[in-house]
């Protein structure tokens, strides 16, 4: 049982870790970025192939991809997003699905229906575990799950305390005023896609080391992305990597009650989640709330 | 040093600025009175860059900026005041004037001088911008523009909503502004203090300029008539 709840909790991380770039765009453009998943796995293919061609290892090549993504990611905002946000609020989630649709059908064409993975060329890691008491715990699983808090904590701290942050964070709250106060809200919008994008590439790149990827294997990554991204609150991104956790963990808790459990169980604290946010008080299921009780509980 | 020719402005297929042309000299005090709807806010608006002019040209400093975006508008040192501050309420003072800092404008102005000349923002310095009072909030606002070390300061009603002893405080902090040299045009609705800062009054009426005259050259009465549309030769009501 304590097994279960922290793999659960390690794969929480790496749920954060894809959901972190959606709700990343979210948060400060105001897109839900539909192709998010099929980018993750364009990135994943890229690291594939540099890691196949110039036989390197995966890490490197994730370093020469995270510019590349970043490049796609200020395109994307400037050639797509940034003329689909003028057409009203559905527009840009119609293009970011055509668009997903469009790179998972040319990585189908151009890969083929073979899956591949990142964990062969990083040897023992891929299978390799702590002991802790009674527990194994993969290295793999723990590297990914500190990749997903040192990307989210570095998020959070670019947004709070630099320049850069306080232009993202004043271009999502007001985009007129910030042009009105010397910020270019095009230049802002465009790099913080760059960012997304990043994160993406080191979301596709787990993805890779973790298990298996082919063309097609977008639209989970994205639902998984969403549903942490929804239950976590779209409004921090510290909740999203509590909700990627969440999601696991009533994903593990579905897979003990019934084999089949797993997606099942992630979809029903998902739903739950979401009619609680429609119906419930705002406040009700934010970090802050929790936590100020807790102080409060404390003091007494 | 801003040039305005024939400016119009519309929302859809209505035209709030008319044919509006205006010429403002370095270092000048002016400002503007007029109705509410009679255009004054829609016309700095567009002066600064946060509505689209329909047709028209407007040039600052002999740069002819009709289309440029509004943050490159500031780059060249035009800085508005939005009417109701439109302050970025999550965040705090210090970011808000932070804020105004992105554009890089060398000059005077700074976190400290700001904080200086607006001294009862000192003490809520990190506290959220949505949390102030009116006057700080103001003065905030003021503060954020003025890090972006503009040469020509727009304020859009700046006393809109403040208390008496807050609107002394406002203006005594613009007035320093004044004396350093910065131009400066501003919307204000109580006529004598607009005619004792100012030194040039603008009055529109229905999107047109009906009035444009040095301060020292008219009077509360003739400003009153333009501002309602009472011309001298008007036919008079029968009683």
């Amino acid at each position: 049982m304590i097994n279960s709840l922290v793999q659960a909790i390690l794969l929480g991380g790496y749920y954060a870790l894809i959901a972190c770039g959606l709700a990343f765009m979210f948060q400060v453009m105001r897109i839900i970025n539909l192709a998010h998943g099929s980018l993750a796995i364009l990135s994943a293919y890229m690291v594939w192939m540099m890691t196949e061609a110039l036989a390197l290892s995966p890490f490197t090549s994730l370093l020469m991809v995270l510019p590349i993504m970043a490049m796609i990611g200020w395109l994307l905002q400037r050639a797509i997003l940034e003329r689909a946000t003028k057409g009203g609020e559905l527009l840009p989630v119609l293009s970011t699905f055509g668009l997903s649709i469009v790179i998972d059908n040319l990585l189908f064409q151009h890969f083929g229906a073979n899956t591949r993975t990142l964990a062969s060329y990083v040897g023992d890691l891929s299978w390799e575990s702590y002991q802790l008491f009674d527990l194994w715990i993969g290295k793999l699983p723990i590297l990914i799950f500190a990749t997903a808090i040192i990307v989210i904590g570095g998020l959070d701290l670019v947004l709070r305390f630099t320049s850069l942050g306080r232009q993202i964070r004043a271009t999502a709250f007001d985009p007129d005023t910030a042009g009105l106060v010397g910020i270019d809200a095009r230049k802002t919008a465009a790099i913080a896609a760059a960012i997304a994008m990043m994160t993406v590439a080191i979301s596709g790149s787990a993805l890779g080391l973790r298990g298996t990827f082919d063309a097609y294997a977008g639209a989970p990554q994205l639902l998984f992305a969403f549903e942490a991204t929804i239950i976590g609150g779209v409004g921090s991104l510290w909740g999203v990597l509590l909700g990627g956790i969440i999601l696991a963990i009533a994903q593990s808790v579905g897979a003990l009650i019934h084999p089949q459990g797993f997606l099942l169980g992630g979809h029903f604290v998902f739903l739950l989640f979401l009619f609680a946010r429609i119906y419930l008080n705002r406040d009700f299921l934010t970090l802050r709330h929790w936590l100020g009780n807790k102080s409060k509980g404390e003091s007494l | 040093m801003l040039s305005v020719k024939d400016l119009d402005v519309r929302y859809g297929q209505f035209r709030a600025v008319r044919d509006v042309s205006l010429e403002v000299q370095q270092g000048e005090t002016i400002a503007l009175i007029g109705a509410n709807g009679a255009g004054k806010s829609t016309m700095l608006r567009a002066i600064a860059g946060a509505l689209p002019i329909h047709s028209g040209t407007l040039s600052f400093k002999h740069r002819t900026m009709t289309h440029l975006p509004s943050c490159d508008r500031v780059k060249h040192g035009l800085s508005l005041v939005p009417e109701g501050r439109r302050l970025f309420a999550e965040m705090t003072i210090e970011e808000n004037l932070l804020l105004g800092k992105s554009v890089n404008r060398s000059g005077d102005w700074d976190l400290d001088r700001v904080f200086e000349t607006f001294p009862n923002l000192v003490k809520r310095r990190h506290a959220k911008a949505g949390s102030l009072s009116g006057g700080e909030q103001q003065a905030t606002a003021i503060g954020r523009s003025l890090m972006s070390n503009p040469e020509l300061l727009i304020l859009d009603e700046v006393s809109l909503g403040l208390s008496p002893l807050v609107v002394d405080q406002v203006y005594a902090s613009i007035e320093t502004l004044r004396e350093t040299g910065t131009t400066i045009i501003l919307v204000e609705q109580a006529l004598d203090r607009a005619i004792t800062f100012a030194k040039r009054a603008i009055c529109m009426l229905e999107g047109r300029i009906v009035l444009d005259k040095p301060t020292e050259n008219t009077n509360r009465d003739e400003i009153t008539q333009a501002y309602f549309g009472l011309q001298e030769n008007a036919p008079q009501e029968v009683s």
